[in-house]
């Protein structure tokens, strides 16, 4: 067994990095790390994980796009997210409930799917808000996380 | 634009959920969050959350996560590797050591791509990158 401290980064593999910047900079609202000087791999924070953008093609191997559903986004309001989306030409899919929180899938440019994700219901065994929970949108967890910024490397 | 507050989970597709999870806590000791049940199984790992995912269950075929999506901090990269090669994991490569950080890549028992990561430069602005643990 190992001991891990934390996730310094997600990768998101792109085939154009400057489509890329623009999307998750500009679209998704996300703040790039200017920590960083590289051409073909940028970061981006999303409050309590960095997003690392690069191209597998610069990095000797071939771009696959991240499986189905990997990245939940947590947003205030899935339903004005999406809105939002849409109106800025991303094509969003319908809004599912689960019972417990809403998400609506996107694709990025590069084909990543993505999902628009919100917890409304109180966690069944604390009865808390979501609000108050940091990290996940489906169980409790502490709230260490909220502290913690993103990381490169 | 919209405003992401935080990234709630990140999905780790499984062939058999169980059977990673089991990975996910005894091999990489990743703590199960309490509140895991049989169909939706969450680890912590310090500041995302890690979700155990059957893709069959959402009608979508199996495709592992690609080559390092997911890089996980530890003190040491080399003593990790050490620990991991014992427990039978098998990794892509050698250690790398890009000038800021070195990683090691190497893949869940369903084929997931993971790192094991430490940054040991400082960052631009002169902040230890341990700082943030």
């Amino acid at each position: 067994m190992i001991y891990v401290e934390r996730v310094d980064y997600i990768r998101v593999p792109v085939t154009d990095i400057e489509q890329a910047k623009h999307f998750y900079g500009e679209v998704l609202g996300l703040e790039q790390n200017t920590k960083l000087r590289h051409d073909d791999w940028i970061e981006f924070e999303a409050g309590n994980v960095t997003l690392a953008v690069m191209t597998p093609h610069t990095h000797d191997y071939e771009f696959t796009p991240l499986p189905p559903g990997t990245i939940a986004l947590r947003v205030a309001d899935v339903a004005a997210a999406k809105a939002k989306l849409e109106a800025a030409g991303v094509q969003v899919n319908d809004m599912w409930d689960s019972g417990v929180c809403h998400g609506a899938g996107f694709r990025d440019p590069a084909g990543n799917p993505i999902l628009l994700h919100h917890r409304y219901a109180p966690y069944e065994q604390s009865g808390s808000d979501p609000e108050s929970f940091a990290s996940t949108g489906h169980a409790p967890v502490s709230d260490t996380g909220a502290t913690r910024q993103g990381s490169v490397g | 634009m919209i405003t992401a507050q935080r990234v709630d989970f990140i999905a780790v597709p499984a062939r058999n959920r169980a059977l990673l999870a089991e990975f996910y806590e005894d091999t990489l000791g990743l703590e199960r969050s309490p509140t895991s049940t049989e169909s939706w199984i969450e680890f912590e790992t310090g500041n995302v959350t890690l979700a155990i995912v059957e893709p069959r269950d959402a009608g979508v075929e199996f495709a592992p996560l690609p080559f390092g999506t997911i890089a996980l901090r530890v003190p040491d990269v080399e003593a990790a590797k050490s620990k991991l090669t014992a427990a039978g994991v098998a990794f892509a490569g050698e250690t790398w050591d890009s000038g800021v950080c070195n990683g090691a890549a190497f893949t869940d028992p369903d084929g997931n791509g993971i790192v094991i990561h430490h940054r040991y430069k400082p960052y631009l602005d002169g902040r230890s990158p341990d700082e943030q643990v």
